[in-house]
């Protein structure tokens, strides 16, 4: 039945691109936090003054993180120690608008029923939408991360006269550890939204959830990255066997007759 | 070939409402059963139970051998469900959706379009294909749910009622389909109703429920035994012997009660003899309505005693 999964998915995604407005709205934080925020960063560290106390702050850094000009390693800082940690939350609310509305938003328009009516299973079912959400998450990380990645080279290229390659830490984080944490927030959402009683409760739901989970990324995780990137790939590692753990037990108490109630 | 069993098959809602009791019925291949019953009788209830949505809190059903509680996923894609809250996505097309729910149920994308396109042209929606859902009047609607439900060649149809919101002409369209599904492609077909006309017209037999109840089952004319032993006989003459116990009713109409058909011939010689001039003979058959009101009547006598 994997067909009849995929089917589902392909609808669940079209529903979502098909609607311009959405779509857009879906894609404008994510540039902002990936293109705005970060060209920012860049001017204003090429158009600063050198400051003696800055200086002496990234001496402390490790030699590994020090580049050959002030310009350059506080550039390389942003883009290797803060910019990843924007993509850990991108996924996630991009998928929590979807996934938020996964089975509710079928119930609201009374397509529930029509659906629970195929010859797919609940699991399979919530696995549809689930991916669903994910692939639509990981589409606009990508989107962002590579808008992110062509804005802030050309930057640094005309500014700086240089191109700062990226550390191996993006790519944990792109691969592994951003899809792992995005795959357990949409998880959590789609069950939520299988329990709400409407669109509205479970967005409120979702929030509930990500807002924290997003401070607790935020504040962290800049820390992390500064360790070693082994230790990422094992917080990656984790997050990504909790997440299959997550998509295998969620809908195990599901029952038909809950999910139109 | 019984398609569908129940057996003792009852349902209790969580707030403590008996919506179903002990319910046991079977249906034959290509046989359109009529399940009648008044809104809130346990209808629906049924439906969902059959199609696996709802647990039966005691007894069971099964659709050729398939548990619809237990393997749901094996019973759907042995059925096609037409209810009132199974509706289709808005921002597709009516060809859309019958192509995503094509893909739903394992079809090809190729076969998919065609089985929906050969569907729709039988339903009249050709021209609407193109149009967002959006824009279809609850009859095209209707009609296109009967589509989805046809799309994977369902051995089992259940019908919650299906014409309702059609105009006559779609529901006799409607009608003539369900019945050329039934008896010329052996599909069974359980159709929830309240509207007894309607259900008169196309079923083959029939089971009438009240408050979770069966009050009967069987072909009309069982029913009609059931429900009135006796039949009218209305005969237009002349005049009647006055032994033969008829009763006038207008100038030159007689009536009497029988037990049997074949008590006619006899009657009829028998006022021919007398040298009167008979000039039409009809048995007053009860309708279906007629029979679901004596026997609900019957119920509630029953209940009040």
């Amino acid at each position: 039945m994997k067909a009849a999964m995929y089917a589902i998915i392909k609808k669940d995604f079209r529903g979502v691109a098909s609607n311009r407005r959405l779509f857009s709205a879906l894609l404008i934080v994510p540039l902002a936090l990936t293109i705005v925020l970060p060209s920012i960063f860049v001017i204003a560290i090429h158009f600063a003054p050198d400051d003696p106390d800055i200086t002496k702050l990234l001496s402390l850094l490790p030699e590994a993180a020090q580049a050959e000009s002030l310009e350059l390693t506080l550039s390389g800082m942003v883009l290797n120690y803060i910019l990843p940690v924007f993509f850990l939350m991108i996924p996630i609310m991009a998928a929590s608008i979807m996934a938020a509305s996964a089975f509710v938003g079928e119930k609201e328009r009374h397509t529930l029923e029509t659906l629970l009516y195929c010859p797919l299973t609940l699991k399979q079912i919530f696995r549809a939408k689930v991916w669903a959400s994910f692939l639509l998450s990981m589409l606009v990380s990508l989107i962002s991360f590579t808008a992110m990645f062509l804005v802030i080279e050309a930057e640094l290229f005309f500014l700086m006269g240089r191109l700062l390659v990226p550390s191996v830490s993006w790519l944990v984080v792109m691969l592994l550890l951003s899809p792992a944490i995005s795959l357990i927030a949409v998880t959590l959402i789609v069950r939520g939204s299988a329990k709400a009683q409407s669109v509205e409760e479970s967005q409120q739901a979702a929030v509930f959830l990500i807002i924290p989970l997003i401070l607790f990324i935020a504040g962290q995780f800049t820390g992390v990255l500064l360790m070693n990137v082994w230790i990422l790939l094992g917080l990656g590692a984790v997050c990504a066997i909790l997440a299959w753990f997550l998509l295998q037990k969620s809908m195990g108490r599901f029952t038909y007759e809950k999910l139109l109630q | 070939m019984e398609t569908v069993t129940i057996q003792k098959l009852s349902k209790t809602y969580p707030g403590g409402k008996e919506a179903l009791k002990q319910l046991s019925l079977s249906l034959n291949k290509g046989e359109v059963f009529g399940f009648l019953g008044p809104n809130g009788a346990g209808k629906t209830t049924t439906v969902k139970l059959l199609t696996g949505v709802l647990a039966p809190s005691g007894g069971s059903c099964d659709i050729m051998g398939v548990n619809p509680n237990t393997q749901p996923e094996k019973a759907h894609l042995l059925s096609g469900i037409v209810t009132e809250h199974a509706q289709m996505y808005d921002n597709l097309t009516g060809m859309g959706n019958l192509i995503f729910y094509a893909a739903a149920f394992g079809l090809e994308q190729k076969e998919g379009k065609q089985r929906g396109e050969s569907l729709l042209k039988e339903l009249e929606l050709t021209e609407a294909k193109d149009r967002k859902l959006a824009t279809y009047s609850t009859g095209m609607r209707q009609r296109l749910s009967l589509a989805r439900a046809l799309l994977h060649r369902p051995k089992v149809l259940f019908l919650d009622e299906p014409t309702s919101g059609l105009d006559p002409e779609s529901a006799q369209n409607v009608n003539q389909m369900i019945h050329n599904l039934a008896s010329k492609e052996g599909i069974t077909v359980f159709l929830c109703t309240h509207q007894l006309r309607y259900a008169q017209e196309i079923c083959t037999r029939y089971g009438l429920i009240e408050h979770g109840s069966l009050l009967a089952s069987g072909t009309i004319d069982e029913l009609r035994t059931q429900a009135f032993p006796s039949k009218s006989l209305r005969i237009c003459a002349s005049a009647v012997p006055e032994k033969l116990n008829f009763v006038k009713r207008r100038a030159n109409e007689f009536e009497t009660q029988i037990q049997d058909k074949k008590e006619i011939p006899d009657l009829v010689r028998k006022i021919v003899e007398a040298g009167e001039d008979i000039y039409s003979v009809n048995l007053i058959e009860p309708s279906l309505e007629d029979i679901y009101f004596a026997l609900t009547a019957g119920r509630k006598e029953d209940r009040a005693i």
